[in-house]
C-alpha cells in the first residue's frame, strides 16, 4: 500500500519518464504512446474549410442581393474579401437554421427592392437598422471565421507548438 | 456472490472527486467513483486543435464526432470541468477565510488559513502549480514551478495599472512549466479550455485518478447518473442509486461512507432529490439552509484595444492563455461595499473574432480597422465576491426535466444593492486601469454575469445555520460528506478550484484517520 505523503508522480516508473523527457527536449515532438504516457506532438497543418451545402434557403434574387451586400461590407482589396471566403453560402446556411434572423434578413432584403449600393447601406447604418446589423454581423462572422479571414487576412498565428514562450520584444515598456 | 460494499463512494469525478479518490485510495480505502459522464480521453476525444472554419456553422464542438461527453451538467465525463478549465490556481488568504471578521458582513469560515496551508502545499507538490513568489499578504505564496513570462500586452497593462497604484502579477496555474513524471511542460498552443491533449494542464482524471488506479483500490464507474443517496432507518447513508447514462437502467453502488462532489449546484440538487419523510426538504437539510447562501462569483467585462499594439504585426502569444493577474487591492482601501474583486485578463483565444462585428462601419476602411485591431484586442474581466442574501438561491424545478427525467436545478439570482455597487465599482476600476494603459475602450459589460458557482450547502460550526462542518461532513448524517464549492460560506474573489482541491485533500485525510480509528 502506498503511503499518503508520497507525491503521485513518484509512483511511476522513473526511467521510462526520463526517456520521454529526453525525447521532448531533443525534438519537441513525441507521438502519443500507449497506456498513460503523455507526449508532445506535432500539430497538423490547418485543415481545409468545411464545405457548405449549395444555398437553398434564399431565392436566387435574394442570394444576388446578399452577395452584393457582403461584397460591399468586406470587399476584396489587396487581400480577398467576403465573396472569396464563401460568406453568402454561410449566410444562407445560418439563416436556414435561425428563424428570427432569417425573418430580419428576408424583410430587409424585400424592403430594399433591388441591389444595394454604398449609399443605401450608409443610410441603413445611420438609422441603426436591425437588418443592417444582422447582415453585417453575419458577414463579419462568416469572413473572420473563414480560413481566408482568420489565417490570411488577420494572420492568426496561434495553435502551434512552441518550445518556450517568447518574451516580449516590443521595446520601451 | 455478496454485493460489494465499498469503504467510500464518491459522486462526481472533477477537481473534488478526483482529488478525494486518489487520496483515499492511497490511504488504503476501497473507493468507487460514480460519474454521470463517460470516460473521455484528453489526448484523442476533444476538438483541441480545431479552428472555426472546419465547421459549417463555425462553432467548435467540445467533443470530436462520435465521442460522447460534456452533454449535461450531470454527465460531463471523467475529470469533470477540469478537462476544460483554465487552471488558474490561488490560495485563499486569511482575509478570505475570515471575511466577516475583516469587514463585518457575510460569514467567516470555521477554519483559518493555517488549517489549509499544509493542504495547499500538498496539492501544489502533487500536481504542479506555476507562479511567482510575490510576497503578498492577501495572496499567499506556495510551492511553485517557474512562472511564464508576461506578454507585451500584459506589460503595457502593468505599466498603466502602476500609475494608479495597482499591482499586476504573474498568473498562477495548475499547469506544468517543466516536464514532471509522464507529463510534459506546456507547449503554448493556447487551447487550454478546449482540453489540453498533453496534460501539461492539470485534469483530475489523468493526474489524480489514473495513477491511483495502480493502488488496486480505486474503481471508476462512469456513465452512472446518480439520482438519490440512499439512507437507512438508522440515519446512515448506505450508497447511491443511479441511472445508466445510455440505457437509463437503474443501479446501486453501496458504501460505508458517501461523498457528494458533483459540483456545487448539482450536489445541492442531489441532496434535494434525496428528500425523505425524515428530511422532507432535502437530505441533510435540518437547518433549512440547503440551496440558500448561494454566492457565485460575478464578473463584469471590458473589451479594449491597446493603442500601442494597433497596426503591429500579429504575434503568437495566446499560448497558456492569460499570463498575468490583478490581485485584489480594494480590500484594504476605503470603500462603500464589503469584500473586493480581482481581475483576470488577456485570456481570450485569438481564434475567437466575434468582436469584429462591432467595429464601426463597412467597406475597405472597416476591413482595415479590424485587421489593425486584431493584435491589440484584450479582454479584462473583474471577478467580484457576492454576499449571501435571501434573493439568491438554488432550487429544483420539478416542472422541467433533463434527459434523464430528473428535475433541473434552477439558479435564482436576485442582485442585491451590495452586489450592484461592487459590480459598478469593479467595472469603473477596469476602465480606469485600461485607460491608464492607453486603451481604446471598445465594449463594457452592463450586467453582472455569474461564474464559479459557490455556496448553497455551507460549512459552519452551528448546525442550525449550516449544512456541513469544517470537515465537510453533514451535520445531520454522520457518514455523508459534501466536498466542492457548495460548502464555501464566503466566496473570496479568487478562482476557487485550488481551494476545493485542498479541502478535498483535507477531508480525505480526515476520513482516512477516522477510518483507522474505527469511527466510520
Ligand atoms: C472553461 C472553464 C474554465 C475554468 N477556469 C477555471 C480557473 O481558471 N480556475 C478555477 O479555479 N476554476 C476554473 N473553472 C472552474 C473549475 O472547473 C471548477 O471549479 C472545478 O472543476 C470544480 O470541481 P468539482 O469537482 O466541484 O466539479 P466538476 O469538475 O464540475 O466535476 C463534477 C462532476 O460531477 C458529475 N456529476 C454531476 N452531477 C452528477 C450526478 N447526479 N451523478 C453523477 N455525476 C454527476 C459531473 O458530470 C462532473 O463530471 C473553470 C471552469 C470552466 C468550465
Ligand atoms: S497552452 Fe499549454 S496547457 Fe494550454 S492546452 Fe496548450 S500545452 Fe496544454
Amino acid at each position: 500500500m502506498l503511503t499518503d505523503n508520497q507525491p503521485i508522480e513518484a509512483t511511476q516508473d522513473r526511467r521510462e519518464n526520463l526517456k520521454i523527457i529526453g525525447a521532448i527536449s531533443a525534438t519537441c515532438a513525441f507521438p502519443f504512446s500507449a497506456g498513460e504516457l503523455y507526449g508532445q506532438h506535432e500539430h497538423p497543418a490547418a485543415a481545409a474549410q468545411a464545405a457548405l451545402p449549395k444555398p437553398s434557403f434564399f431565392s436566387a434574387a435574394e442570394m444576388a442581393q446578399i452577395t452584393r451586400i457582403a461584397d460591399l461590407i468586406i470587399p476584396a482589396t489587396d487581400t480577398p474579401g467576403a465573396l472569396a471566403a464563401g460568406v453568402p453560402a454561410y449566410i444562407d446556411y445560418v439563416c436556414q437554421r435561425n428563424e428570427a434572423l432569417a425573418k430580419t434578413v428576408r424583410e430587409g432584403l424585400a424592403a430594399l427592392k433591388g441591389p444595394a449600393d454604398v449609399a443605401t447601406l450608409e443610410q441603413l447604418q445611420a438609422a441603426q437598422s436591425p437588418f443592417f446589423k444582422a447582415i453585417k454581423n453575419l458577414t463579419a462572422d462568416g469572413y473572420y471565421t473563414s480560413k481566408i479571414g482568420l489565417l490570411d487576412e488577420l494572420v492568426y498565428k496561434g495553435n502551434q507548438v512552441l518550445a518556450e514562450f517568447p518574451s516580449c520584444t516590443i521595446p520601451e515598456h | 456472490m455478496a454485493e460489494k460494499i465499498y469503504d467510500v463512494v464518491i459522486v462526481g469525478s472533477g477537481a473534488a472527486g478526483g482529488t478525494l479518490a486518489a487520496h483515499l485510495a492511497r490511504s488504503g480505502a476501497d473507493v468507487c467513483v460514480v460519474e454521470g459522464g463517460p470516460k473521455v480521453n484528453t489526448r484523442t476525444d476533444f476538438n483541441t486543435h480545431s479552428l472555426p472554419h472546419e465547421f459549417p456553422n463555425r462553432h467548435i464542438p467540445t467533443m470530436k464526432p462520435g465521442k460522447p461527453g460534456f452533454d449535461s451538467e450531470r454527465s460531463r465525463g471523467l475529470g469533470g470541468k477540469t478537462m476544460l478549465w483554465n487552471a488558474v490556481a490561488w490560495r485563499f488568504s486569511q482575509r478570505d477565510f475570515k471575511g466577516r471578521s475583516h469587514d463585518g458582513a457575510g460569514e467567516d469560515w470555521p477554519l483559518a488559513y493555517a488549517d489549509m496551508a499544509p493542504w495547499y502545499d500538498k496539492i501544489e507538490r502533487e500536481v504542479g502549480v506555476c507562479g511567482n513568489l510575490d510576497g503578498l499578504e492577501d495572496l499567499p505564496d506556495g510551492v511553485f514551478l517557474p512562472p511564464v513570462p508576461m506578454k507585451c500586452s500584459d506589460l503595457i497593462v502593468k505599466r498603466g495599472a502602476a500609475k494608479l497604484g495597482v499591482k499586476v502579477i504573474h498568473v498562477r496555474k495548475s499547469t506544468l512549466t517543466q516536464a514532471r513524471g509522464p507529463r510534459p511542460g506546456c507547449h503554448f498552443c493556447g487551447n487550454c479550455m478546449a482540453g489540453c491533449d498533453v496534460v501539461a494542464k492539470y485534469n483530475s482524471y489523468d493526474v489524480h485518478m489514473v495513477p491511483a488506479l495502480r493502488t488496486g483500490k480505486l474503481t471508476l464507474q462512469p456513465d452512472s447518473v446518480v439520482r438519490e443517496v440512499m439512507v437507512d432507518a438508522n440515519n446512515r447513508a448506505t450508497g447511491v442509486r443511479y441511472l445508466n447514462r445510455v440505457t437509463k437502467a437503474e443501479g446501486e453502488v453501496k458504501g460505508k461512507t458517501v461523498i457528494i462532489a458533483a459540483a456545487c449546484v448539482q450536489s445541492i440538487a442531489l441532496l434535494m432529490m434525496s428528500k425523505s419523510a425524515r428530511y422532507p426538504t432535502g437530505l441533510a437539510n435540518s437547518s433549512g439552509h440547503l440551496g440558500k447562501d448561494f454566492i457565485p462569483h460575478f464578473t463584469g467585462g471590458v473589451q479594449c484595444f491597446l493603442k500601442d499594439l494597433i497596426g503591429k504585426p500579429t504575434t503568437n502569444d495566446e499560448g497558456f492563455l492569460d499570463h498575468a493577474y490583478v490581485p485584489s487591492f480594494m480590500h484594504n482601501r476605503k470603500r462603500d461595499y464589503a469584500r473586493s474583486f480581482g481581475v483576470q485578463f488577456n485570456y481570450q483565444n485569438r481564434r475567437a473574432t466575434g468582436w469584429a462585428r462591432d467595429v464601426a462601419g463597412f467597406g475597405a476602411s472597416y476591413k482595415e480597422a479590424v485587421k489593425a485591431r486584431f493584435p491589440a484586442f484584450l479582454t479584462f474581466a473583474p471577478y467580484g465576491e457576492m454576499l449571501p442574501h435571501a434573493g439568491t438561491y438554488v432550487e429544483l424545478d420539478y416542472e422541467k426535466k433533463d434527459q434523464f427525467g430528473l428535475p433541473l436545478a434552477k439558479r435564482v439570482l436576485g442582485w442585491s444593492d451590495h452586489d450592484m455597487t461592487l459590480f459598478r465599482e469593479m467595472t469603473r476600476w477596469s476602465k480606469d486601469i485600461l485607460e491608464a494603459s492607453g486603451a481604446e475602450i471598445f465594449a463594457v459589460g452592463e450586467k453582472p454575469q455569474t461564474n464559479h458557482e459557490l455556496g448553497g450547502a455551507r460549512m459552519g460550526s452551528d448546525p442550525k445555520r449550516s449544512v456541513v462542518n469544517a470537515y465537510c461532513q453533514t451535520h445531520d448524517v454522520p457518514n455523508l460528506f459534501v466536498v466542492d464549492g457548495s460548502v464555501f460560506p464566503s466566496a473570496s474573489e479568487k478562482n476557487p478550484t485550488h481551494t476545493i482541491m485542498a479541502l478535498a485533500a483535507r477531508t480525505a485525510d480526515h476520513i482516512a484517520q477516522r477510518a483507522k480509528r474505527g469511527e466510520l
